[in-house]
């Protein structure tokens, strides 16, 4: 099996959320789209408890021979995946370092001490500033929006995929992801994730 | 994934450590599948019963561990191969049992497939199940990377029958939960008759009868079938070690805290000078293989979770050999090397590596570090757990929590597990006051309520799901009835068993495996036993809590079913009730008369208060159409319209 | 007037045990419920002034501004507050007789009221059992519903409160003392609410020289007697000193000295005997027990009674001396005995810094009524 090249290996893949943003189909799905380029995937992900609105991280380690240990270490993501802006954060502190490359998700999902009015959830142009800060590149995208006009919320996640392979940094391409999705989707789901996916592409221009 | 069936053999596949588990069954012609729910174990039964609609496989959700163990027992004492799936919790529930068969013996394949939860990520409790195998002296495997998690576990049902008794394969959240990369094996063809053979010579373990007695000798049996393990173990290629022949430290693993060794050493660059044994038979340890490792050094780092299991195990055998081998070092969680409590991770086992070569580490810059800490404090508020929105728990919650603060003497919840243990916390209004295990909540209230005579004069009630009634709540509640205790029972009925993924229960009308049988009725049940039985729908909030107040009021025990179907619910999902839209106009806001009800104490993640604008709004994505908080809002601020069954997705 | 929120109504009113039930601050929010005579928080608002506090009148009542405002004198401790006239009353012919207690005056008004379009609405008293249930009513026939004697303490402000919720305005209140006072500072608009419009026609006050807790009563009643057959209960005047429970077919006498320790605390400190923040006040006659006490206080409340007679629902005499001497000495001595206890308990006219008061009268007044 022919084996792509890796910036780094293991690369290291975050994807963060909030429980049922869909944050582990995502990773499926991009697991499974690098696993048939013939890479060596782990993922590690929180489930259960936490899905109930709580904080969700998919850790993807990527490499061309060895199967390493589903939690990434600290300080060590190559790229953060924010499926939510304050999520984006709490990734990047623990995890981030000076060279990560980050895509935001610009959409906010308050926690309920947030909408409870004991906590404040920070100014979204701060979060901006901040995740910028502590990556070495930073994208924003309203990808949960986007996904609204398409008319599934959900989508917002595939559209993150979109954004994470225009990134160049990993092989994803438009055919394995149809691949991919193929077996996680029933048929008639295919033509407008696909949709969503290209959408992501071009957010990122 | 109809590929865990349709997969071919040698074909490389990316899959769940649960799956994984699945497909290593079904490639050792597993016929019987028996389980509860309980995470992080519940994909495992959910695979099979989705691989049964093509593979000749029964599958069943028991009414709880104890059960599934004898019913995957059965299959094997008619020459099938059987497993049974469950989380840490499960073994406890299921250890009389175990500890009877393990007496009495297998003869088909039995594997019991243990799910543990270090650092109890999504449990009460961070319990151990590799302790069964030392206290039932039967051999634990423990796969440590997710090739091994399918090649053991297939490998398991040959050992048991080798050994013709019951072998654990231990799992945890970080293999189970997780996915890697798996080649697949072959499916066999042929399945075995089931036929239970008890009328030969009585101490025949295959002809005879199945019984735990005479216990001496069936327990000398059983050491017996220990040593022909560890014979087996002596030469298993599960057990590996990489590193040099010298090493200056080496460590002892097993399970996913092998992934973690692994990195550690490549993270500080040892793997020159630190060496790896990776154990996946850990009980009983293979004694000369590990006297030829204990060998080649003086130092040992012991990497495991939760509690030292291996750690002892291991230093009992180095006893043993120190008058061969020397007397050996062997660091770990005894001596604070490694912590005591919590799952591990690669940074953990590198910080107990840096610490015994004395060598530095920095994950990431210290100023990037500070600096993320800091914009962490502000730029990531807490996310505390919370009921769904539309979640019927909420409703119920609102109810038993308003009906004991107006009859103002004091009363409180006994809690149990599922969704709705999350009452212990502000999203169920705080109303539980005891938490222990599956059941306890009306046997602890069945203890309460017969305190009258000491003084007691405060309502009791209890709380416990559909599927835990059926699981163990039932044997509370003919004590409480039996025994005359004074208590409130509230039974929430959301029709499955939510927490874990929405397995099906006794109480439904559909079966692990799709199939339609008879439901059991919880107020049928109830009522046969000659106590008193309200149901009401818990979104009807005043009628519930009115129904509450009468039954605060009366003597002995009352069983109040508050039904209606889970947010989450396949059949349910997504299809709103309502539309729902706070008016602006009305919304009084933090006003005196309302001061933010519905966002600061309801806190329904479907509401969202808009300091800006001083309102309440309703959040379109997460709302789930339910129209409670219409009901709750004082100032009449929240319309609800009836959909047409608007489908989200 | 000092205004603060629910916290302070915490900690002033209900963990001082001093709360009288009299439903003034619930259906104002979600917050505050009465059941069984028991009101009770559900949940905690952390506001820092609220209408609950404003108008219960057991926190921060300024006897003196109330006075000003209700009746434009300052308050003067006399013994049956502003009044014009003390009367005897009746019901008159055109009230079907044997329904009421005592001379039937309080339903003989209400009715006048409603049917004479004075008030649009009647917050009442119902009964449940033992447990009084706050009624708004619309008909002058349903006011002989909610006619007898509740001893209890009841939460009728409630429906006045909900009452204002729907929109209604002109409402009649018949009330006890402290919930003729919670009304009063209502009608003062204490938070200074700009749309504000005064939602009471009419107060009709009853004389109290105490309630009783619901609860309690229930708890003590239960084993003596079947609570459900209850259909009304009298305390005779004096020297009677027996509570009188009717079941219908028998009568059952209870010594009131076993009933006074069902006697809420924060009657010790209420000074007031014969409600003199309403319209009217209404109570016993000594001596004459098919008649009723009558004193008119303002000018709503002559006007009531004017009409009340000539339309044949009232009927009025002259009040004897010796039966006013007898009133305005018993009104007095519980003035005293509230106003000496509020002292002993140091919620009287507090003026340290932060120190908050259920009373606040005039230092002269005290020292002249305590002497």
């Amino acid at each position: 099996m022919k084996n792509a090249q890796l910036p780094h290996d293991p690369y290291n893949l975050v994807i963060s959320g909030v429980g049922g943003q869909g944050n582990v189909l995502a990773s499926r799905v991009v697991g499974n789209m690098l696993s048939q380029k013939g890479l060596t995937v782990t993922i590690g992900e929180t489930f259960g408890g936490s899905q109930r609105g709580g904080s969700v991280m998919s850790h993807l380690r990527i490499s061309s021979d060895l199967a390493y240990s589903p939690q990434i270490p600290k300080g060590r993501a190559h790229v953060v995946l924010g499926l939510e802006p304050s999520e984006t954060i709490r990734v990047l502190a623990i995890y981030g370092n000076r060279d990560v490359m980050t895509i935001c998700n610009t959409r906010p999902i308050h926690p309920v001490q947030v909408i409870a009015g004991e906590l404040e959830y920070p100014d979204l142009q701060n979060v901006k500033k901040w995740v910028s800060e502590l990556s070495k590149k930073a994208w924003f995208i309203n990808a949960t929006d986007t996904a609204l006009e398409m008319g599934l919320p959900i989508l917002g996640n595939i559209i993150m995929i979109g954004a994470l392979a225009e990134l160049k940094a990993l092989p994803l391409d438009r055919e394995e992801f149809e691949k991919a999705i193929r077996l996680s989707m029933p048929a008639d789901r295919v033509a407008i994730n696909l949709e969503a996916f290209d959408k992501g592409r071009e957010m990122m221009a | 994934m109809s590929y865990l069936t349709e997969g071919q053999p040698g074909g490389r596949y990316l899959l769940m450590g649960n799956e994984a588990i699945a497909r290593g069954a079904l490639e050792a012609g597993v016929s019987v599948a028996a389980g509860y729910p309980g995470t992080p174990s519940s994909e495992i039964i959910e695979t099979l019963s989705r691989a049964s609609k093509e593979r000749p496989i029964y599958v069943e959700w028991s009414a709880n561990e104890k059960v599934a163990m004898e019913v995957a027992a059965a299959a094997s004492f008619a020459g099938l191969r059987s497993v049974c799936a469950m989380k840490q919790n499960g073994v406890n529930v299921g250890s009389d049992f175990l500890l009877h068969l393990v007496l009495s013996g297998t003869r088909g394949g039995m594997v019991l497939v243990p799910c543990d939860d270090p650092g109890a990520l999504s449990s009460i409790n961070e319990g151990e199940s590799r302790q069964f195998a030392r206290l039932l002296e039967i051999p634990l495997l423990e796969p440590g990377d997710f090739q091994e998690v399918k090649d053991m576990t297939r490998w398991a049902f040959e050992l048991s029958e080798e050994i013709r008794n019951l072998v654990f394969l231990r799992s945890v959240t970080r293999l189970s939960h997780a996915s890697g990369n798996i080649v697949f094996g072959e499916l066999p063809e042929n399945q075995p008759k089931a036929h239970f053979k008890h009328d030969g010579f009585i101490l025949d373990p295959m002809e005879g009868i199945v019984v735990s007695a005479p216990v001496d000798y069936k327990h000398g049996q059983q050491q017996e079938k220990l040593r022909k393990a560890i014979a087996l173990f002596e030469v298993s290629p599960f057990n590996t070690y990489a590193g040099p022949e010298r090493p200056e430290l080496m460590i002892i693993t097993s399970s996913a805290c092998n992934l973690y060794s692994r990195e550690a050493i490549k993270l500080l660059g040892l793997q020159d000078r630190v060496g790896l044994l990776k154990l996946g038979t850990t009980f009983p340890l293979p004694p000369q293989w590990m006297e030829k490792h204990l060998g080649m050094g003086e130092s040992f780092l012991v990497v495991e979770e939760v509690i030292p299991f291996l750690e002892e195990n291991v230093k009992v055998l180095a006893q043993e050999l120190a008058p061969v081998i020397g007397i050996k070092k062997i660091m770990g969680k005894r001596d604070g090397h490694l912590p005591a409590v919590g799952e591990l991770n690669p940074d953990l086992v590198v910080g107990a590596l840096a610490k015994i070569m004395e060598m530095d580490y920095e994950a990431a810059p210290e100023s990037y570090v500070k600096r993320g800490q800091e914009l962490m404090s502000f730029g990531a508020p807490n996310r505390e757990l919370t009921f769904c929105a539309g979640c019927p728990h909420r409703a119920s919650f609102w109810s038993i929590h308003n009906a004991l603060q107006m009859d103002n003497r004091q009363g409180f919840v006994c809690g149990d597990i599922g969704c709705y243990t999350m009452a212990v916390l502000p999203t169920g209004f705080s109303t539980l006051k005891t938490l222990h295990a599956m059941g306890s909540g009306t046997g602890a209230a069945s203890g309460f309520g017969k305190l009258k005579p000491f003084g007691m004069d405060q309502p009791v009630l209890s709380v416990c799901g559909d599927s835990t009634f059926f699981h163990a709540a039932m044997p509370a509640l003919f004590n409480a009835i039996h025994n005359q205790s004074d208590i409130t029972m509230v039974v929430l009925d959301n029709s499955g068993t939510a927490m874990t993924g929405f397995q099906p229960h006794p109480g439904l009308t559909v079966d692990a495996m799709g199939k339609k049988v008879p439901a059991i009725s919880i107020e049928e049940v109830c009522r046969s036993l000659g106590t008193k039985v309200r149901v009401c729908d818990p979104f009807d909030l005043d009628t519930t809590r009115s129904v509450l107040l009468d039954l605060l009021e009366e003597d002995g025990v009352k069983v109040l079913i508050l039904r209606q179907i889970c947010a989450l619910s396949p059949e349910k999902k997504m299809k709103k009730l309502f539309d729902v839209a706070v008016n602006p106009e009305v919304c009084l806001g933090e006003s005196c008369g309302c001061n933010r009800l519905c966002t600061r104490i309801f806190r329904c993640p479907g509401l969202i208060w808009d300091k800006n604008l001083g309102k309440a709004r309703v959040d379109e994505v997460i709302c789930a159409g339910c129209g409670v908080c219409a009901s709750i809002c004082p100032a009449g601020a929240i319309e609800k319209i009836e959909t047409k069954e608007v489908t989200g997705i | 007037m000092h205004v603060f929120g629910p916290n302070e109504l915490l900690t002033d009113v209900r963990d001082k045990d001093l709360c009288i039930g009299c439903g003034a601050c619930v259906n104002l929010c979600p917050y505050f419920k009465n059941h069984k005579g028991k009101t009770v928080m559900i949940f905690p608002c952390n506001l820092s002034q609220g209408r609950c506090y404003a108008y219960c009148p057991k926190a921060e009542v300024d006897l003196s501004e109330l006075s000003l405002g209700y009746c434009g004198k300052p308050y003067d401790g006399s013994a049956l507050g502003p009044h014009q006239e003390v009367r005897l009353a009746r019901a008159g012919g055109k009230m079907q007789p044997g329904r009421f207690q005592a001379g039937g005056t309080v339903s003989a008004l209400m009715t006048y009221a409603v049917d004479s379009g004075l008030i649009d609405a009647a917050v009442l008293t119902d009964r449940d059992g033992l447990v009084p249930a706050a009624k708004l009513v619309t008909e002058s026939r349903e006011v002989l519903t909610c006619a007898s004697s509740k001893y209890t303490a009841a939460p009728t402000l409630a429906a006045v409160n909900e009452g204002v919720r729907q929109g209604l305005s002109g409402m009649g209140v018949v009330g006890t003392p402290c919930q003729a006072m919670a009304l009063a500072q209502m009608r003062s608009n204490p938070l200074q609410s700009e749309d504000f419009r005064d939602p009471i026609s009419l107060v009709i006050g009853l004389f109290c020289t105490w309630a009783l807790d619901t609860r309690k009563l229930i708890s003590f009643l239960s084993g003596r007697v079947d609570t459900q057959r209850i259909k009304g209960m009298d305390i005779p005047p004096p020297p009677a000193e027996i509570l009188v429970i009717d079941l219908g077919d028998e009568k059952v006498e209870i010594p009131l000295h076993e009933v006074r320790t069902l006697v809420p605390k924060a009657c010790q400190i209420c000074p007031d005997m014969t409600s003199e923040f309403a319209d009217v006040s209404v109570g016993v006659v000594e001596g004459r027990p098919d008649w009723n006490t009558l004193i008119l206080r303002t000018q709503k409340g002559e006007e009531l009674v004017d009409g009340a007679v000539k339309n044949g629902y009232l009927v009025v005499e002259a009040m004897p001396e010796a039966n006013l001497d007898h009133l305005r000495f018993a009104a007095q001595n519980k003035k005293k005995r509230a106003l000496m206890k509020a002292q002993e308990e140091g919620l009287l006219n507090n003026t340290e810094e932060g120190k908050r008061s259920a009373l606040r009268i005039d230092p002269a007044v005290v020292a002249s009524a305590t002497a």
